[in-house]
């Protein structure tokens, strides 16, 4: 059964088991490759900041503190913040998965007049960019600015997300819909009882990659926000760093006080603040992940077909 | 039927179609300040102004041909997320298939303004390539990895796919478990081992996805964003590595005129989707059914 | 004509906002009676105002005793929008404006964008309130000033100065200045430097004495960046203010209006730093990492002492002169570059290149108006600059003494240790340095004299500081530099520094021809520029100035000279003008 799970089954061929140790040894040095960027930033954001701006952390923390961290974790309205962005991400991901799911399916749907058309309507708005300030008028007209729902309402419809629910309910076998048609069932009884279960793969893959959009994403409230109440997590994290920015720029104009560094190895720069804020962005990100693979996993249950 | 998709029509009529009514600045001088009726009109004259000088002609004919040169380079190598997802797919541990896929996106999630700092520390002239190849003895001077203007296209094509390729999986992997496994069983009882698995099951069967990916990016070919670019950017490798995105901002066209900012990204608009009709009609011809 | 204004009307109705700017900001001025400002505000309603804040550095409500202080008396509180901290360049203000509200108080540049939101009817008239606006009225010449065509008080002055226009604007540092690092300097027997070239030795000799800093790290003569690389390379473009030679664009002007050139002319100033740079880098001097690193990297570069020049006070000195390399006698100093006329701007009598204005949408005008009339006054001027070597309140951090102002314990800790020392609650708590004013702009010139207590704003010019700021570091550079205290009382007793009166000259807006030809012309200068100071040989060096001027051509370089040398002269005559008038 386990084997079931984890992917199809073959016939032992030669040249399989060599074959399995360039695959194993060629994934582990990639992912390597690819871990020990993010291994780099924890390590350099509990260094000393003089050194890790120079480049000089690289295998071992040097001159561990973790003031970092207590300064970034000690921001005001981190806690709010940090509220809006579960809010956003969670409602956003869930009306944009569901969206993708029923547009994409009704998008392979003929009963649909016109479909063709909608969908090309649709596809089109990716290569499209109207430029930022009719948008911001749009969406101050219509009273969004300073609203939650300017983070959920634009993102709902997905075109990509779209495209991907379409493609993959096409490469559904057709007699799926069909037997649930001669039982009567009416579209949306179908959509949600026959094809909704059917696409879990792909809407995982789409769940992830709204979500981490919604994680991530400070443009919007940029534009569009200016009550702190409605600050999610990211943009937050964002003017903090920026704050460190510019007031090193400052200094171009105004001379600091020159009495005022106390201790270079914990004075925070904008690398350090950045380096800890991508590790404190990106953790919640990998503890949630593994939710979603094990659906990456299931091979298409098709019981009511095969039976 | 049409009720019921009808609100999310709005939805995109509203935020996305009815905004293009901005185009219309790209005639005007545009001041928001003053509004459309308190700014000049000035006809196609930041389309012209795009191309009125032979040094620049000269300068924006390099921009394209760094722009097709690494979009055709990203196109070239979009085979390689599927195959990343089925040779993942061929492993049987599931732990190990998991943390493999977790840190390959890990990447992903990575600022470039980070990527640059790692790199920094790797590659600079004091970084930890550098040093080490000296203390073997293997170089003298210290190799220009950040600074060179060889090879540029290949670097960036090499750092965006580290960074993309393990995400860029994602889709496939699912597609993947889509897949009908009474297809591989009557393979398996026609004696089919794992290769021939592989290559008449599990590739046709990510075909679809793909082809669409691939018109879609062919579409997209001027849009590389600028990102990457801009943190690895310098005076010595600036003339291989100005893509259109970068370009426009390098030469502050998007900060200081609004007007010739909305008359470019219209332009590429224009551009894009021709190419996706294009794209779509040869792919209509060469597999009888349109993609898009 | 028509024809367009037939568009505009045909998409107005669709595009709302986007046309109807324009349309409200017409309307005719109110003759409005006088209103005062003048009554006890505290009593007022709770109000939170949108400061739409150009220079801020801290985005989101005011808080800390600054904070109080405003509360107590306006029972007001900040939400400041700071475009440098939201990012994004010009994107939050040119989106708000298009929504026709920019803020209730807004800080933006006079001149381009202040004339716009004039116009285009986003900010108010404070006639009526000016005349009861006292504070400000002091400065009325400078309100006229700048209000010089408008119907009406649109926009009040930023560091405004009762100086002369002749007068330096920086305190005891200038900005410029060519800083070495002092202790190595003295080691090397204070050899004597004539002019810009003659560094390359002497910081040849500082570096081959030093060749590791103490982290192991090697040192380097000069480490660059090119983080702030705009129309030229930033860091060639410092030199030239060792003589008095400002950028102007593309033009580069003696700023006592004696000279005009290009920058990319073979004797100019810009190329001459080029050339410096090369042979710097050909004597083995500068940093290999300076072309890939960025200002952090560099900074702390400095602050490990790997470097041993720096073209800015705020640089070298910030990183490197702690209070425990001072004691020692480390630290980065002025040299005594016997040639050097150094650039100083003068006191803006009119005020600065900023302007506080009040929205047009406004809830409490009067009470805004109040407010920034209140920043004209000695205790505003006092709490509202505490970031840029201000006071800040009186008696928390400092108190009159027997002679003059003198900073309190708690003022010492507060303003010369970091900030972190936590404010006693009947001013607000928290950290002295979370709670100073984050509108970042001040309304007076800290060097001008505060009435209060007849020494200037600026602690740095207290006798009682300057007795206490002695160190081995500046006893040594004292000895040397004929006794001088501080390097501005240096270089104005030697002559040594050249003072552009404070004209307050803003340079016209380009056309939008000029502008698309200046920035396609500044991206090939930075390119060319930077490849030059790393040539291999004489003869690459010369062959990419040349192909600079060449190319630079090309894209029109000599039609935005000719702008720029225009501005560059006209901002010459304001200047003359202001020195006449109040010099």
């Amino acid at each position: 059964m386990t084997t079931m799970d984890t992917g199809p089954h073959w016939r032992h061929a030669r040249g399989d088991i060599p074959f399995a140790i360039i695959n194993y040894a060629g994934f582990l040095l990639f992912a390597l490759v690819c871990g020990y960027p993010f291994y780099y930033l924890i390590i350099n954001s509990v260094s000393a900041n003089d050194i890790s701006a120079l480049g000089d952390v690289r295998l071992l923390p040097v001159g561990l503190h973790l003031s970092n961290y207590e300064q970034i974790l000690g921001l005001p309205g981190l806690t709010s913040s940090l509220l809006v962005s579960i809010a956003r991400t969670v409602i956003g991901t869930g009306a944009t998965v569901l969206a993708s799911a029923f547009l994409g399916f009704m998008f392979t749907q003929e009963r649909l007049q016109n479909r063709s058309l909608w969908y090309r309507l649709v596809i089109f708005t990716m290569y499209f960019n109207a430029g930022l300030i009719p948008v911001y008028v749009t969406i101050h007209t219509l009273g969004l600015t300073n609203n939650f729902w300017v983070y959920i309402l634009p993102a709902i419809v997905q075109p990509f997300n779209i495209i991907l629910v379409k493609t993959y309910v096409e490469s559904l076998p057709q007699s799926l819909q069909e037997a649930a048609e001669l039982d009567g069932a009416g579209i949306v009884t179908i959509f949600f009882r026959i094809m909704l279960p059917n696409m879990t793969p792909i809407l995982a893959t789409v769940a992830i990659f709204s979500a981490v959009a919604q994680w991530n994403s400070f443009q919007d409230t940029l534009l569009y926000v200016t009550d702190q109440r409605l600050y999610p997590l990211q943009y937050t994290l964002y003017t903090y760093l920026n704050q460190a920015n510019s007031l090193a720029q400052a200094a171009q104009n105004a001379q600091g006080n020159l009495g005022a560094i106390v201790s270079a190895a914990t004075t925070q720069t904008p690398t350090s603040i950045r380096m800890t804020v991508a590790v404190i962005v990106v953790l919640p990100i990998i503890f949630v992940y593994p939710l979603f693979q094990r659906y990456f996993v299931k091979g298409i249950m098709l019981g009511a077909v095969k039976g | 039927m049409f009720l019921v998709v009808l609100p999310f029509l709005v939805l995109v009529f509203v935020f996305s179609y009815l905004p293009l009514l901005g185009w219309v600045t790209a005639l005007y001088d545009y001041k928001p300040a003053l509004g459309l009726g308190g700014s000049e009109f000035v006809g196609l004259q930041w389309f012209e102004i795009l191309v009125s000088s032979e040094t620049q002609l000269q300068q924006i004919g390099q921009v394209l041909a760094n722009t097709l040169a690494m979009s055709f380079l990203g196109i070239a190598t979009s085979l390689l997320p599927v195959f990343f997802a089925m040779l993942l797919n061929e492993v049987r541990s599931t732990w190990f298939r998991n943390t493999v896929q977790t840190l390959t996106t890990l990447p992903n999630f990575i600022s470039w303004v980070l990527v640059y700092m790692i790199a920094f520390s790797l590659f600079s002239t004091s970084g930890l390539v550098n040093t080490t190849l000296h203390d073997w003895g293997l170089i003298t001077v210290p190799m220009k990895f950040l600074d060179t203007d060889q090879h540029v296209w290949l670097t960036m094509l090499a750092w965006s796919l580290w960074k993309g390729l393990g995400w860029g999986a994602i889709m496939y992997l699912a597609a993947i478990a889509g897949i009908d496994q009474s297809l591989y069983e009557s393979a398996r009882i026609d004696g089919a081992n794992r290769f021939q698995l592989m290559r008449y099951i599990t590739f046709p069967q990510l075909m679809p996805t793909y082809v669409v990916l691939l018109i879609l990016s062919i579409a997209s070919i001027l849009n590389n964003g600028m990102e990457q670019y801009f943190v690895f950017q310098n005076a010595f490798n600036r003339e291989h590595i100005q893509v259109l995105d970068l370009y426009v901002y390098n030469i502050g066209m998007t900060g200081n005129s609004l007007s010739m900012a909305t008359a470019l990204s219209m332009l590429k608009s224009l551009i894009s989707l021709a190419l996706l009709i294009a794209a779509n009609a040869i792919a209509k011809r060469a597999r009888g059914t349109s993609i898009i | 004509m028509r024809s367009h204004k037939a568009i505009a009307m045909m998409v107005a109705p669709l595009l709302g906002i986007l046309s109807l700017a324009a349309c409200t900001g017409s309307g005719t001025p109110e003759d409005a009676e006088a209103v005062s400002i003048d009554q006890d505000w505290s009593k007022a309603e709770p109000l939170t105002i949108d400061v739409f804040d150009g220079p801020a550095n801290y985005q989101g409500i005011q808080g800390g005793w600054f904070a109080k202080v405003v509360k107590d008396k306006f029972n007001m509180e900040l939400n400041i929008l700071a475009p440098a901290v939201a990012g994004g360049g010009d994107t939050l203000y040119n989106t708000r404006v298009a929504g026709g509200e920019l803020g209730d108080l807004v800080i933006v540049g006079k001149g381009k964008q202040a004339d716009e939101l004039v116009e285009g009817g986003l900010l108010l008239d404070a006639s009526p309130y000016y005349e009861s606006m006292k504070n400000v009225s002091a400065y009325d010449t400078a309100v006229q000033y700048l209000n010089e065509g408008k119907d009406g008080v649109y926009t009040f002055p930023t560091v405004v100065s009762s100086l002369k226009p002749t007068e330096p604007s920086e305190g005891v540092d200038p900005t410029f200045g060519p800083y070495l690092r002092w202790d190595y300097y003295a080691e090397a027997g204070y050899p004597e430097i004539g002019t810009l070239e003659d560094l390359l030795p002497v910081l040849k000799e500082m570096q081959d004495a030093h060749p590791k800093a103490d982290n192991g790290k090697p040192t380097y003569a000069m480490s660059l960046f090119k983080d702030w690389d705009g129309n030229v390379m930033t860091m060639a473009g410092q030199p030239p203010a060792l003589y008095g030679y400002e950028h102007v664009a593309f033009a580069e002007a003696k700023a006592d209006g004696s000279d005009y050139h290009g920058v990319l002319d073979p004797e100019s100033q810009y190329v001459r730093a080029l050339k410096f740079y090369y042979e710097a880098n050909q004597m083995g001097l500068v940093d290999p990492e300076s072309t890939t690193q960025n200002y952090d990297t560099m900074f702390a570069k400095y602050q490990a002492g790997q470097v041993l020049l720096s073209w800015w006070p705020w640089l070298g000195q910030s990183a490197y002169n702690t209070e425990q390399n001072m004691a020692k006698g480390k630290g980065f100093q002025i040299a005594p570059m016997q040639d050097q006329t150094v650039l100083s701007r003068g006191a803006d009598v009119y005020g600065g290149g900023l302007i506080f204005g009040i929205g047009s949408k406004a809830e409490d005008p009067a009470r805004i108006a109040a407010f920034i009339d209140w920043l004209y006054s000695p205790e505003g001027v006092e709490s509202n600059s505490s970031d840029n070597a201000g006071a800040g309140p009186k008696g928390l951090t400092w108190e009159d003494g027997p002679d003059g102002p003198e900073l309190t314990d708690f003022g010492r800790k507060a303003i010369l240790e970091g900030g972190d020392e936590e404010v006693p609650a009947e001013w607000g708590g928290g950290a002295y340095r979370d709670g100073g004013s984050a509108l970042n702009v001040s309304g007076v010139l800290q060097n001008d004299e505060d009435p209060r207590t007849g020494y200037p704003y600026n602690y740095k010019f207290w006798p009682s500081y300057q007795e206490t700021a002695a160190n081995p570091l500046t006893e040594d550079w004292s000895e040397h530099m004929g006794g001088a205290t501080t390097t501005m009382e240096y270089l104005q007793s030697n002559d040594q520094l050249l003072v552009a009166p404070g004209a307050s000259f803003t340079t016209p807006t380009d056309s939008s021809e000029i502008e698309t030809m200046r920035n396609q012309v500044k991206a090939t200068i930075v390119e060319h520029s930077w490849k030059m100071a790393f040539a291999k040989d004489e003869a690459e060096f010369e062959a990419l100035l040349a192909e600079m001027q060449e190319t630079a051509n090309g894209l029109g370089y000599e039609k935005v000279l000719e702008v720029d040398l225009a501005n560059a002269k006209a901002q010459n005559e304001a200047r003359e003008a202001v020195a006449n008038e109040f010099g």
